[in-house]
């Protein structure tokens, strides 16, 4: 009897504990249009609309990265966590758990596969899985994959301890060509209209990167070199224009789709990611934790998020 | 087995080389600490001062230079960097390099805060104490001024001075030790005396002293040794003069016995003569006898430190002595006159105390005249019962009072043997006082007669 009583108490006991931790978050509207900035120094996701902070979802585990998954969903990563989280927008809860194993640096959702890939720096592999979370295949990569985009059924892989860019089939998940990059690439943006795609980077050693390498989708070859500023990581773009963030200079530079500057205005500290919402380009101070809305090239607003903002999720709903 | 002196100045010299050793990492640490403060401070200033021509924005080519020109006339190494690369900035990926500051440097510097830092460094290779000034903008980090100065160790310093530093310290521990040396062995040297004279008394020589030099513990240790030397070389002084005393007292009437024996044997005398002869004979004999039986006495006495005590009257056992030398007074007609208080009970062996009573009696009858008279009276005077037998016999001088109760102790050598007493009655009654815990009192006038006061303590109630 009293053993009953202790065992229904204890399960209880769990039942309470599974719930809290099974939290819920703000509730996103379906047919809310937001831009979020994902924070991994106070791991968390702010979303705003327009400069209007409308969610502020704060977690207790050190994750990453983000990736918007089917318009509702979020996945979340970390590279020292080893499982990625999958949340549901409308009702702000946790509905999958991923196991990936510790590594993962970087999500990325195909829209058109509907898949779901991970490339992990541990195992130098990529990953796929299906938008339920099942994994699918893993494909051996280069030293540690990170930067991904994907163009006519082709996923482009940068290797950031590498001096390789994978060119993989999505179809068949097998690597189709191996492009030369320079060391510590980072951030690519296909422009189909031109036939290239723009890689850029940090830079080698304590020498900074000034410049976009322009490779041909066909050859891969390096076509040219786009200058910059200091070290170019971050890509945007809308229909006639490529916004590149600088983050060694702090400056946010706008090209048209041949790769002529239109301009370039100083934003933020330390910004490392640059994104479009609306008719703004949005970027984010990584030092000074502030998001810029930018239009007309001009700030038009400053809006302060938690510490660390390192990525940026939009979404824009057509109503 | 060490010597005290080699023990002591081990020590010393131990101490002295655990302090030279204390002072040394002492100096080194103090030094490290004011040297390092001083320098950090000088740097901070100076990086202040040079943040004061930052203006803003972009770091210039021409704010490197700037610094950098400061740099030759400073005496520690400035320079400004804006390479991003250098400053952590892409902290979130990871780096493949040894940045100039680190993600918590960084950190630091973006809320405008100097960073302090102190240990190796592996770009330049040494320790290096440096200071990093933040050039801020707008939440930018736009660059940094960085300023550093080589660690060097105080050996490092006083890289030629460190041999000489190093001797100094050897001679001056040497030459601490010596002295500390030869000081012990000054202070030591009455001990030496001292054991020295201690090996010669064991030897025998008991007129060995030791010169007093000092008044120190050392000091006041020689002062006893003399006053134990002095002490030792009366009681043997004494030893010998009782040992000649008894053998001289047996002496005589021994060779009257063999004179008078010998002239009976070889008839040289007769008659009436003879008889007197004979009777002289009995005399010595007796005289002999007694003194023997007192020296036994006085030996047990000596050797018989404690005895029990008990309850005795003390009426009863002065009449008990007085009955049994009732002869004796009567021979020279000496009437004895007592006045007992009857209560007094001392505490008391019986057939000791008798004895003290019988000797001073006897001592007292002795030396008076015929027909004289010889007064007893007991009292209580502090606790004590007060025994005083008063003579009104020939006294005794002054000058002989203080060595009355010495053993073999005649004040009139001469009559040694004419007045039949021993010289001992005294010493054993004097004994025999003291082993009861009392005291004895002899006041005396020539020619008029002595008083003996004996003290006893009364039982406790």
């Amino acid at each position: 009897m009293m053993k009953d009583a202790r065992l229904s108490f204890m399960l209880l006991f769990l039942f309470f504990l599974a719930g809290c931790n099974e939290q819920a978050f703000t509730k996103i509207n379906p047919h809310q249009s937001f831009v979020a900035s994902v924070n991994i120094l106070e791991p968390s996701i702010l979303f705003y609309d327009g400069t209007e902070e409308i969610a502020k979802w704060e977690f207790d585990k050190a994750y990453t990265g983000a990736s918007l998954i089917k318009k509702d969903r979020i996945l979340l990563y970390g590279h020292q966590l080893d499982e990625a989280d999958l949340y549901e927008l409308s009702s702000g809860r946790k509905i999958q758990t991923i196991k990936t194993g510790i590594g993962t640096t970087n999500a990325y959702y195909d829209e058109e596969q509907e898949k779901i890939y991970l490339t992990n720096s541990k195992t130098n592999s990529i990953y796929s899985y299906d938008d339920q979370g099942k994994m699918l295949k893993e494909l051996k990569l280069r030293n540690y994959p990170m930067s991904m985009t994907s163009y006519d059924g082709k996923l482009y892989v940068v290797n950031y301890k590498d001096t390789i860019l994978s060119v993989i089939d999505m179809d068949t998940f097998v690597v189709e060509a191996e492009w030369e990059i320079e060391k510590s690439s980072n951030g690519i943006i296909i422009i189909p209209e031109e036939g290239v795609a723009w890689v850029g980077g940090h830079g080698e050693g304590s020498k900074s990167n000034q410049a976009i390498d322009v490779y041909n989708l066909q050859s891969g070859e390096l076509q040219s070199e786009i200058n910059v500023s200091l070290m170019p990581v971050g890509f945007s773009r809308n229909d006639d224009t490529i916004f590149v963030v600088n983050h060694g200079s702090n400056e946010l530079f706008a090209f048209n789709l041949q790769g002529d500057r239109l301009w370039n205005i100083e934003v933020g500290a330390n910004p490392f990611v640059v994104t479009t919402y609306k008719n703004y380009q949005v970027v984010a101070g990584y030092d000074d934790h502030k998001l810029y809305f930018i239009e007309d090239q001009k700030i038009q607003k400053a809006i302060e998020t938690n510490q660390g903002p390192f990525q940026l999720l939009v979404r824009e709903v057509v109503k | 087995m060490k010597k005290l002196s080699t023990k002591i100045w081990g020590l010393i010299v131990l101490f002295l080389l655990v302090t030279i050793t204390f002072m040394y990492v002492l100096t080194e640490y103090l030094y490290e600490q004011l040297y390092v403060e001083d320098t950090e401070t000088t740097m901070i200033e100076v990086g202040e001062k040079l943040l004061t021509k930052y203006k803003g924005g972009k770091v210039t080519d021409q704010f490197i230079e700037e610094v950098e020109e400061f740099n030759t006339y400073s005496n520690f190494d400035v320079f400004a960097v804006r390479n991003p690369r250098e400053l952590s900035a892409c902290v979130p990926f990871e780096i493949d390099y040894d940045a100039l500051i680190g993600p918590n440097e960084r950190k630091e510097l973006l809320l405008g805060n100097a960073v302090t830092k102190i240990g190796y460094e592996e770009r330049f290779e040494r320790q290096i104490i440096s200071v990093i000034m933040p050039l801020t903008d707008q939440n930018r980090l736009e660059g940094i001024i960085y300023l550093y100065y080589p660690l060097a160790k105080i050996s490092e310093l006083a890289n030629k001075d460190v041999f000489m530093i190093i001797g100094c310290a050897i001679i001056f521990s040497a030459l601490l030790g010596f002295f500390v040396y030869e000081g012990i062995r000054h202070i030591m040297r009455p001990l030496n005396d001292l054991q020295q004279a201690v090996e010669k008394m064991s030897d025998g020589h008991y007129e060995t002293r030791v010169t007093v030099t000092s008044k120190d513990e050392i000091g006041k240790l020689s002062e006893a040794f003399n006053e134990m030397a002095a002490s030792i070389e009366r009681e043997d002084e004494a030893q010998k003069n009782f040992l000649a005393t008894v053998s001289h007292e047996l002496r005589t009437p021994i060779s009257y016995m063999k004179g008078y024996s010998e002239a009976i044997l070889q008839n040289f005398i007769d008659g009436k003569e003879k008889e007197e002869a004979i009777s002289l004979i009995a005399r010595e004999a007796n005289r002999m006898e007694r003194l023997t039986n007192e020296l036994l006495e006085l030996a047990r006495t000596s050797n018989e430190q404690k005895f029990e005590l008990y309850p005795i009257v003390l009426a009863e056992t002065i009449r008990d002595a007085i009955s049994l030398l009732e002869q004796k007074s009567v021979e020279k007609n000496i009437e004895i006159t007592t006045s007992f208080d009857e209560e007094i009970i001392v505490e008391g062996h019986e057939e000791k105390l008798k004895q003290i009573f019988i000797n001073t009696i006897e001592n007292a009858i002795r030396y008076s005249n015929n027909d004289s008279t010889i007064s007893i009276l007991t009292k209580i005077v502090k606790g004590n019962a007060i025994i005083e037998i008063i003579d009104r016999g020939i006294g005794i001088p002054e000058k002989d009072l203080p060595h009355i109760t010495e053993r073999f102790y005649r004040v009139n050598k001469a009559r040694s043997r004419s007045d039949g007493g021993s010289g001992l009655g005294l010493s054993i009654v004097d004994q025999l006082v003291k082993q009861h815990q009392g005291s004895i009192k002899i006041k005396s006038e020539l020619g008029k007669g002595t008083t003996v006061s004996i003290s006893i303590p009364l039982m406790e109630e």
